[in-house]
């Protein structure tokens, strides 16, 4: 190897590298969005090597969670069909675990909330995280603004609702969520406090894929508001449930006629009750 | 001892060992934004980044500096023209000691008022529904270099026994891993869960471990500090007592270990 070996090595590889950059960025511009959350090893064994740094592990599996959902998220929201629904199972799994890291990590039950009661269904092992939650976060009123609202909309369970929403009137000192509590036993105007409760998070949300979330989620819940207003309305000048909703639609009741942004149909059950074909979810229309 | 405790200050800014934090340090400018990541707590995350990156520079200083420091004496033959002086050997490891731990005092005090900085421009555009304690925040960063400065004398102790740099360094990690979790470990052997799990040997031995090593999750207040929890004093008191006297013991072990070895 001659003096000039090593000059003309890096000249050659530079050059091969001025060629390569080219294709190779390309190549990984049009690779296919790694939506995959992912192999986590066993939050027990994390718990063993993370040392001091459990928090910042908690927080990062929360990171993961976030980034994963948001890049699933935009995917639905722009083409309104759904390739591969999201690992929720796998999602809980990570949020579950950063909150044995960081029983105190806020994002991981707020998270964990929006999905796992809308998308999952899931309500009591929502409320069972959010329990663990108040056990460390005894000052938030979050959580049990949250489980209150799980309990009285989902579960039906309106003396536990009253319970969780007590709690959450003495944390926040607001007397918003006792009125709401009583409001819960009553069992009526459910859409209504689910607008409310949607309007609530939506607002308070930085995260844009979620709130976009929240905003087509309370845009399908304002639309079946609308109907059920307009429905009533027929049921005291018929005397009679309507039919269809064509029925509302044609006698001026319901105009525009409502649109379900996840692409479904709204329709009326026989005891009025009103559904859509998407259930809420992209992909969920048959 | 004065004389070894700047000499070991002059060689690790000769060493640019500081230029070197400072460099890691740019990380810090980048925490409000990484930070502004998270859904509803941007404070609490500005403070978790902050605190974590403070331990890990703390960290590395403990692991390389603990284990090199009196390695590379002997290696460089420094330690015979130094304890040719009047001297003794372990007033000149408590020197090395002394001149390590002012540095890791110092970078804890410049990389403390660093992210002070950050969190206050982090809460300042994302205000935390619940407030900073700033004594808290404080205490973390004290009781993480105290921790830091115990890892140290472990490293010193392993450097007196040692004629490699493997055993000081892989030694030392070791140490500050499996010290992180006896408290754990001693917990489950000792719960009710694990009485017909665990036999009385292993649960002799767990014990017999978890009194050895160091415990250094008392040392642990970032829970505290990110989320503005009050931290038990009477706690902090003993744990502070706990570090006088483990680090006397590892450096009076370390002392009698070097008085012992010997040089050629």
């Amino acid at each position: 190897m001659n003096s000039r070996t090593p000059l003309i090595l890096l000249l050659t590889s530079l050059l091969a590298y001025g060629l390569l950059i080219g294709p190779f960025t390309t190549y990984m511009r049009n690779k296919p969005l790694e939506e995959k959350l992912g192999y986590v090893p066993s939050i027990k064994l994390l718990k063993l090597f993370c040392a001091d740094q459990k928090e910042l592990v908690g927080a990062s599996l929360v990171m993961k969670v976030l980034m994963y959902f948001g890049g699933v998220a935009g995917k639905q929201q722009v083409v309104n069909v759904i390739a591969e629904a999201p690992d929720y199972q796998g999602m809980s799994r990570l949020l579950h675990g950063a909150v044995q890291l960081d029983p105190y990590n806020m994002d991981a039950y707020y998270f964990a909330q929006s999905f796992l009661t809308w998308d999952v269904k899931q309500y009591k092992l929502a409320n069972e995280l959010l329990d663990y939650g108040m056990k460390y976060r005894t000052w938030d009123w979050y959580l049990p603004f949250f489980a209150g609202f799980n309990s009285a909309y989902f579960i039906k369970d309106y003396k536990k609702a009253v319970v969780y929403y007590k709690r959450a009137g003495e944390l926040s000192g607001q007397d918003l969520h006792k009125s709401l509590a009583g409001r819960y036993m009553l069992e009526s105007g459910q859409t209504e406090f689910a607008i409310a409760y949607l309007s609530a998070m939506e607002k308070g949300e930085r995260n844009l894929s979620v709130k976009k979330n929240y905003q087509i989620r309370l845009k399908a819940f304002r639309e079946v508001h609308r109907i059920e207003l307009s429905r009533d309305n027929f049921l005291k000048s018929g005397g009679a449930l309507p039919v269809n909703l064509n029925k509302l639609i044609n006698s001026g009741l319901l105009t525009p006629a409502p649109i379900d942004p996840y692409g479904g149909t709204f329709y009326l059950e026989p005891d009025g009750k009103v559904v859509t074909t998407s259930k809420f979810a992209f992909g969920g229309k048959k | 001892m004065l004389n070894i405790i700047q000499i070991t200050l002059k060689g690790i800014f000769r060493d640019r060992v500081f230029q070197g934090i400072m460099a890691l340090a740019v990380l810090f400018l980048f925490i409000p934004s990484v930070a502004s990541l998270s859904m509803r707590q941007v404070t609490e995350l500005s403070i978790t980044l902050s605190l974590s990156l403070i331990s890990f520079i703390l960290l590395l200083l403990a692991v390389f500096l603990g284990a090199t420091s009196l390695w590379k004496d002997m290696e460089r033959r420094y330690t015979f023209s130094v304890l040719s002086l009047p001297i003794s050997r372990s007033s000149y490891l408590m020197g090395r000691f002394l001149g390590l731990t002012l540095f890791l005092i110092l970078t804890s005090a410049v990389l403390g008022t660093v992210a002070c900085l950050v969190i206050k421009i982090a809460s300042g555009i994302y205000p935390s529904e619940r407030p900073i304690v700033w004594a808290y925040l404080v205490l973390a960063i004290v009781f993480a270099t105290i921790k830091y400065i115990l890892l140290v004398a472990v490293a010193l102790l392993l450097s007196t026994v040692s004629t490699s740099l493997f055993l000081p360094i892989f030694g030392t990690i070791s140490t500050f891993l499996a010290s992180g979790v006896t408290q754990q470990v001693y917990e489950y052997t000792h719960s009710q869960e694990a009485t017909h799990a665990v036999s009385p040997f292993s649960k002799y031995i767990a014990s017999l471990v978890y009194y050895l090593l160091p415990n250094l999750a008392g040392f642990d207040l970032n829970v505290n500090a990110i989320y503005s929890i009050a931290p038990n004093l009477p706690g902090l008191g003993l744990t502070i007592a706990y570090f006088i006297v483990y680090t006397v013991i590892l450096m009076g072990l370390a002392s009698l270990l070097f008085g012992l070895r010997e040089m050629k």
